[in-house]
Formats: C-alpha cells, structure tokens, sequence
C-alpha cells in the first residue's frame, strides 16, 4: 500500500494502519446506515469485513443508499453486492465474508470479528446481535435513526457501542422489557419508517468514529461504551441524557462467564 | 483445525499486571487463566477466556534452573478447577510471560516442561480445550490440545477486545 494513501490520517498513531488493516469488522445491514459505513471503512484501510444483508435494492432505497444508482433496481441487484463493489473498489486485497442471509442463519463467521456494527430496524434485533457480541467478545456499536410526528417532524436517532465487560444497552436505557413489548404488538404492522440520507450519514460517520477510536486509541478516551443522541432538527449529537442520569457503574445483565456456545446442564 | 483465542481488554490488563509483579525468588510468574468453547466454520474453533487466576507466592518452588516453578498445590488447585469448570467445559492454560517485544516462542524448558500438565488437564477436563498462553510486551502466542486430540494446534490469532483492540497474529509481526 502506498505510504501516502493514509498520511493525512498519521495523526491516527504510529501503528493505525497496521491496526485498522488487521482488525476484522462485521457489518449487519447494509441499506441507508450501512452502505455509508463500509464506504468510510474502505476508505480508512479496514480490510477484512464480514457483511450480512439479506435485501435487494428497490425503488424505495435510491433516496439513501450509497452506491446504488437506478440501474440497480430493475436488475435487482443485492445490497451485499454493492457493498462488496464499493470495498473492492477501495481495498482490491480486501478479504470479505459476504452473506446473503439474515445474520442468525449464519452466525458463525460473525463470531470472527472484534468489532460489529449493526445497522437494524427493531430493538428485537439490537437485542440479538448484543447478545451475540457479548457471548462472542465483540465491541457492538449500533446506530439508528426515526423520523417522529407529521405535523412537524423531528428526526432522532443513537449511536451507541457496548462492549464486553462494560454496560449494555439496557443499562444505558435504551432497550427495556417495554420497548420490546410495544415492540412485538405492532408486529406485521409497523410499515415503512421514515428514512433520509443525511441523518444516515452522521450517525454512521459517528459509528465509524467510535470504531476507529476502539481500534487505534487515538484520543486516548479507553471508552467502555457510549450513548450518544442526534437531534436531526437542531443537528447536533451529544451524550445521552439518559446514560447521564442514570449513573449506572456496573452492568448486572451479562456475566464474564457467559462466553461461547450455549450449553445445556442436565439438572 | 484453526484456532482463535479472545479477551476481554480488562482480562488481558490484569493478567500483565499480575505477570509482571515481582516474585520474592523466582524471575517470572506463571498463572492459569480458563476458556471457554465457541464454534466457528469449518470446525473451527475459538476460545474465549472467562477469568484468570494468579498463583500465590508460596506456591512456587525455588528452582534456580528455570525461571519459575510452581509446585503440586498449585497444580492440584488447577486440576481441581478444570474437574469443576467440567459442566461448562471450561478449559485451562497456563499462561506466563516473555519480557521481550515481538511473537513469543516457547523457551527449550517452556517445550520441556510445560506440555507435560496437558494430559493431566485433559484426565479431568476431556470435552474441553487446554493449552499454553505466552505474551510478550506487545504480543502472544498460544496451543490448543483441542477435545480429542493429542496434538496441539498452533493458534492462529489472540484478539484483545478492549481499547485499543489488539490482534496478535502467529506469523506475523507486530
């Protein structure tokens, strides 16, 4: 690799490069939030990807994809696909497991990573993939965004990393027994959310951020995790002001120990 | 078979801390620190370390030959917990400490003595995976005697998932 591709980003530290090159990242969902984050993955030097994305790209996604252009919707090209294209086109040594197919139906690659980024609609699913991460060691940052209200929308959304040992997204506040429940109420019923390019962009731009940061250290900040909230009206991110005053030290929903597969005891 | 080892980044900065503690005689420390199984693709496998155990100071034995010793209580302490870690197939290694930089090797005691506990993990603990962790100041090394096999597999990669995250790969340098 060209000493000069990466000497803008040498303040990184002595050994980003070497770092960022060698650390395996999973991507789980690669529409309006993960398509822009493989993008700024390639173009930070990352280049062993594992990629999960079951969709192909409609109508509906040209407003937001990154990658996708017309063309793209009548030959019903897989999401997967474009996201291997723009990687590829970055990084040609670039080592990635693509999958198309939901995560669970193939999780073993996943297991793989240091680093997950998930990129899903429902808490369900945010739930799943932090447990997975837990169970596995993986660093999990999420991201997400909603558009709420007609009258006069506001766009909202999180970016939010939980890692082993630190607190999760419960103890953060952002996934409870009740937004789960509400959750599975309107199931089949929840329709199309709201979704633009720009709220996608800062939010996965942030994601990046922290994941760059977990892997060089390079503000120093050793984070255990983080709760940051966008305010898509005002356009400012900030550290959540439920983190803040929840003051929770300690994470009691996942043990140390409860690494690896499953296994059943016979009582 | 391919093997990958993680842990956590706290794991990791208290098994340096406890390695690096001066003994009152002997020049290193060892320690056993346990694992847990994961599956991956094509039969391979990852072992994630859940917790680490430091040996007590007078559960070495004085041995000026070799760097340390440690003597049967710590041992039969080790034994005991992997009979025990047997429903969760927890398995042991034991882990110590090269104070030089760049990928580890096992020393010629290191490939005389330590392989030697293996059969006596494997007695108590035989549906789990044990082996030998060394670390150096900015990398690690590590075998695994998998389930079932008498032959150790060199493990491909460690991974600290803490901050920074680190990836200690065999065979290639730091």
């Amino acid at each position: 690799m060209s000493a000069d591709r990466y000497s803008r980003q040498s303040f990184l530290g002595a050994n980003a490069e070497d770092r960022i090159a060698r650390c395996t990242i999973g991507v789980l969902g690669l529409g309006g939030g993960g398509s822009h984050i493989v993008q700024q993955l390639a173009h930070l030097g990352f280049q062993r990807y594992v990629l999960y994305d079951d969709d192909i790209v409609e109508e509906s996604n040209l407003n937001r994809l990154i990658g996708a252009t017309s063309t793209d919707v009548p030959a019903e090209t897989p999401k997967l696909h474009l996201a291997k294209m723009m990687i590829y086109s970055l990084m040609s040594n670039a080592s990635i497991r693509g999958f198309a197919c939901k995560w669970q139906e193939k999780p073993e690659p996943l297991r793989e990573c240091q680093i997950v980024l998930g990129c899903v609609d429902s808490y369900k699913g945010r739930e799943e993939i932090e447990i997975t991460c837990r169970r596995y060691l993986m660093h999990y940052i999420d991201i997400g965004m909603d558009v709420h209200g007609k009258e006069r929308p506001v766009i909202g959304g999180q970016v939010i990393m939980s890692s082993p040992g630190g607190l999760c997204m419960r103890c953060m506040g952002f996934l409870s027994d009740e937004k789960l429940a509400a959750e599975a109420a309107l199931y089949g019923n929840a329709g199309h959310r709201p979704q633009v390019v720009w709220p996608n962009g800062v939010l996965a731009s942030t994601a990046v951020g922290l994941a760059v940061d977990l892997v060089t250290n390079w503000t120093r900040s050793s984070r255990t995790h983080a709760y940051l909230s966008y305010d898509g009206n005002q356009g400012f991110i900030s550290e959540s002001h439920t983190l803040r005053n929840l003051q929770v030290k300690s994470c009691p929903h996942f043990s140390e120990s409860a690494v690896g597969d499953p296994i059943l005891l016979e009582l | 078979m391919k093997v990958q080892i993680k842990l956590s980044g706290s794991l990791y900065i208290g098994i340096i801390r406890d390695l690096t503690r001066p003994h009152p005689f002997a020049a290193e420390r060892v320690g056993f620190v346990f694992g847990r199984l994961g599956s991956l693709v094509d039969n391979n496998r990852l072992i994630l370390l859940t917790r680490y155990h430091s040996i007590p100071d007078n559960q070495y034995v004085e041995d000026h030959t070799v760097c340390a010793r440690i003597g049967s209580e710590a041992l039969t302490w080790a034994m005991q917990a992997v009979y025990h870690g047997r429903s969760g197939r927890e398995g042991i290694f034991h882990i110590h400490l090269h104070r030089f930089r760049g990928e580890p090797g096992m020393s010629a005691v290191d490939r005389r003595e330590i392989p030697k506990l293996i059969p006596g993990f494997r007695s108590v603990g035989q549906e789990a995976a044990h082996g030998i962790i060394i670390l150096s100041s900015d990398h690690g090394t590590a075998w695994v005697w998998p389930q079932g096999s008498t032959e150790p597999v060199h493990v491909d990669c460690i991974s600290i998932i803490g901050t920074p995250v680190s990836v200690f790969e065999h065979g290639r340098a730091k």
